[in-house]
């Protein structure tokens, strides 16, 4: 693909993952409001806290890019001329790679209050969990408890912004690098407006309109990565036949396997005419079609509709069709291996979690002030706490 | 008395008449390693390889009886011989017979006349010659040559392949060849060799018939400080002309005086040279030029063969030093005036491309030949009165008719960049107008005949068989229909013949049914299973209509589709309604989401509107609604 300029994927990536970012600083946002750490009764404490959750927020996002532009600078300087006569294979991996990629990530996001919901559980099992570890209690505890509304979304928004730069390194490095600071820099600013819209107006109609259309435009450029995946397969294959004079002609008669064609026009080719790469990007139109190209494309979003039909049964019914015990989430291994099963908790168990929160962080606030007060205090948060 | 005169005269004329030479070549496989390095299949005669250089005397007759011990079919044609009133001893499948089934005899049986020279016999199958069905045929004049010398040798060059013709073949016409790259040579031969040595004695002059007997490649032949002067080409006496080097494309033959030197004290390099220019990529291995020797005294050391620098600049340096005659200026000795303007202009535009099988196909005027059902001289004698009407030799086989003694030009325009020898069966022409190479395959030089350039042709015309054509220019050649007869004109550089670079002259066709075809032929007809009466189609009837009716004929591939066929729109409509459909399920999807969360938030919001106004309903919600639904 010819796009010097803005790599489509790569926004979506950095789109996806700043909205995830400002989604974790909007929960602890409304976490703060709701009164956690005592933030209900003073305004001074409020605003402490406030400044802690933006500064972790921002310094994890900055050291992200930094450390993301480090690694794919590095990478390009290197060179790229590795890829020589295998190019369309390499092409064609990163094409298949990238498809998965946004098909994975592209479904939650239709799910944003789900998001929320997760993001809220799991910040406040951060937030009430003591350290295990008796001696760290003085030393790391003191200043995790004290800094903990700027380590949690720091660390957080690191952690999503390292996951970002491997997903956009894995999508784009078959484009130039040209291609990489513009949507970079175009996903962070649509993460945040829309994740600051999520924080005002909730889960609007409107927003979740927005969600949907972005959603299907990327799935539309994950079926169109797909199919130019395997079309770079398969051009790879009648190249080594060919031995490698065959692309280089252009577009005419003899640049293609007619015995593997489903359509061919000798205009409008994604990787020499202009615009055209744009209609590829999208769809992934191709001038010379295979059978292999158009069938993938099929097969993509047949998949995809059949796991969208899935969710949507499991959401409604609570297991997969015809098991009573499987669920969506129990399909995948690691599940098994990490014992999530346990860590799932029941509506009520999240109620109280949320409860305890709220009780805990009144009476502790910060140990400069009720540090002297501190096994009383925290004697009476158990008393109350549920 | 008198009758002992008349006897005695008797017995003379008997021993200057004709004689027949009569063969019996069995086609058989040897194994052979003509270049030294491995050892591959040939086709040999008799089981041996090279074959056998025929030597007859002009005028004399000539039996060949040709069986075919082969698993493939076979053929030979006499490059040059003119088979006045014998057109069906010519050679080439399915223009003038069916091919040599393996198990059959085949009878070539015809007479020498007015012509004499150095011409060679190949076979006419497929790319089969480059296997080693080729050798030399030499005429000897009833009169001594107008220049005097003390010895006669022949020399064969030609270029050689490791592969066997018919694996060359496929890899040559298939769809993983689109720009139809011709095979690549792997070194070149001299008389069937490499190294050659050849000993000579000072102060002599020799005569050196030379023939290029390859598939493919022109070359460019010289001896280190030594001229050739050239005095025959193509059977043609020629005018002596003296230089320093030889270029022959494949077919054409040139007959030399070399004269030795007066010194023993060195030995020279008889250098040949494969014409790197026609060859689409230089393999590493690839000897382009190949060293052998002329040999004074063999005591003394042999300079060092010359380097393969497979680069290029070892051949550029070399073509440099050299300067081959262009042969269109050579003058014939009979000085024979350029024909009068001609009664039939035959204009060939040469194109290639691919066509619906995905394989590069050569054509003339936009048709490929493609063989007829029956081969056209059969058509010819079965057609009766039909015989001139072109149609029923078929609509893919470029076929012309044309009358006795018309005077003919071929106008050729090359719109290929390649260098491509074309060749005339049956005839000699004189070449009367060739233009330089063109600039690029966007502007060919085509003939023009308003272009004074073009039309300016020489008093006395270069004549012979088989004349190049430059890439991206033209030719224009002459030659009066003198010999009744079925004439191929082909490229000669076999691969493309196999593409279809090729037209049938259908010469005097009411004189060629004065002929005769021997039963021997159709009987080799049969063993094939090739019919041998109807047009082209092997249709034939009583009437005009049917022998005009060309149903079933062999016809060329079709061409590739342009733009989108009906699986094309049928896959696009496909993918069409599974993305929409893909995109109405994210939309379904994506809007439960909403719908539960709003209506919730929604009902809370009216059960607390209730609530304020006093409902009692509302009470029983509120207290419901402190547990979140999720």
């Amino acid at each position: 693909m010819a796009n010097n300029v803005f790599n489509v994927q790569v926004f979506f990536v950095v789109f996806r993952e700043s909205l995830e970012a400002v989604i974790v600083v909007s929960v602890l946002l409304a976490f703060l409001k709701q009164g956690l750490g005592g933030s209900a009764d003073d305004p001074v404490i409020y605003k402490k806290l406030v400044k802690q959750v933006w500064w972790g927020a921002c310094l994890g996002v900055l050291i992200c890019l930094i450390i993301g532009g480090a690694f794919i600078g590095a990478f390009y300087g290197l060179g790229k001329d590795i890829w020589g006569k295998s190019e369309d294979l390499w092409e064609g991996i990163f094409c298949i790679i990238a498809a998965v990629l946004i098909s994975v990530m592209g479904i939650p996001m239709l799910r944003i209050n789900k998001m929320k919901e997760k993001w809220r559980v799991k910040l406040a099992q951060a937030l009430v969990k003591k350290p295990s570890n008796r001696k760290d209690r003085f030393k790391v505890g003191y200043i995790s408890k004290r800094y903990a509304l700027f380590i949690l979304p720091f660390i957080t928004c690191l952690r999503e912004g390292l996951e970002a730069v491997v997903f956009v390194g894995g999508v784009g490095l078959s484009q130039p690098a040209t291609s990489f600071p513009l949507p970079v820099v175009c996903g962070l600013i649509a993460g945040i407006i829309v994740g600051v819209l999520l924080y005002f107006f909730g889960s609007s109609l409107s927003l979740q309109i927005f969600l949907i259309i972005s959603t299907c435009i990327l799935y539309l450029i994950s079926a169109g990565l797909f199919s130019r995946g395997v079309w770079f397969f398969e051009n790879y294959k009648y190249g080594k036949q060919t031995g490698g004079d065959a692309s280089e002609g252009g577009s005419g008669p003899g640049t293609y396997d007619i015995s593997k064609s489903v359509w061919h026009v000798n205009c409008c080719n994604p990787e020499i005419d202009h615009g055209w790469d744009v209609f590829n990007a999208l769809f992934g139109w191709q001038n010379s079609a295979t059978y292999g190209s158009v069938i993938s494309y099929n097969i993509y979003w047949i998949v995809i509709i059949l796991i969208l039909v899935l969710m949507w049964y499991e959401e409604k019914t609570g297991h997969l069709p015809l098991t009573k015990n499987l669920t969506l989430r129990s399909l995948n291994p690691m599940y098994h291996i990490k014992g999530k099963k346990k860590l799932e908790l029941t509506p009520e168990e999240k109620q109280r979690l949320f409860e305890e929160v709220k009780n805990q962080k009144r009476t502790s606030g910060t140990y400069e002030e009720v540090s002297s007060d501190d096994k009383q205090i925290t004697d009476e948060a158990k008393k109350t706490s549920i | 008395m008198l009758v002992l005169h008349s006897f005695w005269w008797l017995l003379c004329a008997l021993t200057v008449a004709a004689k027949t030479h009569t063969f019996y070549f069995n086609a058989t496989y040897v194994n052979a390693s003509p270049d030294g390095t491995i050892e591959r299949r040939m086709v040999g005669i008799n089981n041996k390889w090279p074959i056998p250089t025929i030597r007859v005397k002009k005028n004399d007759r000539v039996k060949i009886h040709f069986t075919n011990l082969l698993n493939e079919n076979s053929s030979l044609h006499f490059h040059g011989l003119f088979q006045e009133g014998t057109n069906a001893m010519d050679g080439p499948d399915m223009v003038t017979q069916c091919p040599v089934a393996p198990g059959t005899t085949f009878l070539f049986d015809f007479e020498v006349k007015d012509q004499a020279g150095t011409y060679w016999y190949h076979s006419h199958s497929g790319a089969q010659y480059s296997d080693g069905l080729r050798g030399l045929f030499i005429v000897e004049d009833d009169v001594p040559l107008a220049v005097d010398y003390d010895e006669e040798v022949t020399l064969t060059v030609s270029d050689f392949y490791h592969d066997v013709s018919g694996v060359l073949v496929k890899n040559f016409m298939s769809r993983y060849n689109p720009t139809g790259a011709e095979p690549i040579p792997q070194n070149a031969l001299f008389n069937e060799t490499r190294n050659a040595s050849w000993v000579v004695e000072p102060n002599k002059t020799y005569l050196l018939r030379i023939a290029n007997m390859g598939i493919f490649t022109s070359q460019y032949l010289f001896i280190e400080n030594h001229n050739f002067t050239i005095i025959e080409a193509d059977g043609v006496y020629v005018e002596p002309r003296e230089v320093d080097s030889l270029y022959l494309a494949s077919a054409q033959r040139y007959s030399v005086l070399v004269h030795t030197k007066d010194t023993v004290d060195k030995n020279f390099r008889f250098v040949n040279i494969l014409d790197q220019d026609m060859l689409d990529f230089l393999p590493e291995d690839l000897e382009v030029i190949s060293t052998n020797w002329m040999v004074y005294n063999k005591k003394n050391p042999l300079p060092k063969p010359l380097k393969n620098d497979n680069i290029g600049t070892t051949f550029q340096d070399l073509l440099k030093r050299l300067n081959p005659v262009d042969d269109f200026y050579l003058v014939p000795l009979s000085k024979e005036k350029l024909l009068p303007d001609a009664d039939v202009v035959i204009n060939l535009d040469f194109t290639m491309e691919p066509l619906g099988d995905g394989v590069t196909y050569a054509a003339f005027n936009g048709i490929s030949y493609v063989p007829p059902k029956v081969p056209t001289l059969m058509s010819v004698f079965s057609s009766g009165k039909y015989a001139d009407n072109s149609q029923i030799y078929g609509s893919n086989t470029n076929s012309f008719v044309i009358q006795p003694n018309e005077v003919v030009d071929i106008v050729l325009n090359n719109m290929d960049p390649g260098k491509h020898p074309f060749h005339l069966h049956g005839h000699t022409f004189q070449i009367i107008s060739r233009s330089p190479e063109g600039q690029d395959e966007e502007n060919p030089i085509k003939f023009d005949p308003s272009n004074s350039n073009h039309t300016d042709y020489p008093e006395y015309p270069m004549i012979r068989d088989t004349v190049q054509v430059h890439p991206n220019g033209f030719f224009v050649i002459r030659f009066k229909a003198n010999n009744p007869g079925v004439w191929f004109f082909h490229c000669h550089v076999d691969w493309h013949l196999e593409q279809g670079l090729a037209i049938t002259l259908i010469e005097s066709p009411f004189e060629i049914q004065k002929q005769e075809i021997i039963q021997n032929h159709y009987d080799s007809c049969n063993r094939t299973n090739i019919p041998s009466y109807g047009n082209a189609a092997a249709n034939y009837g009583e009437t005009k209509e049917a022998w005009l009716n060309l149903e079933g004929e062999n016809l060329q591939v079709a061409p590739l589709p342009e733009g989108f066929t009906q699986k094309g729109y049928i896959a696009l409509v496909l993918c069409t309604i599974i993305a929409i459909y893909g995109i109405f399920s994210i939309y379904k999807y994506g809007m439960e989401d909403v719908t539960s969360e709003d209506t919730e938030a929604m009902i809370a919001k009216l059960y607390d509107i209730l609530r304020k106004n006093g409902d009692t309903v509302g009470n029983e919600y509120h207290d419901e609604a402190e547990e979140p639904l999720t």
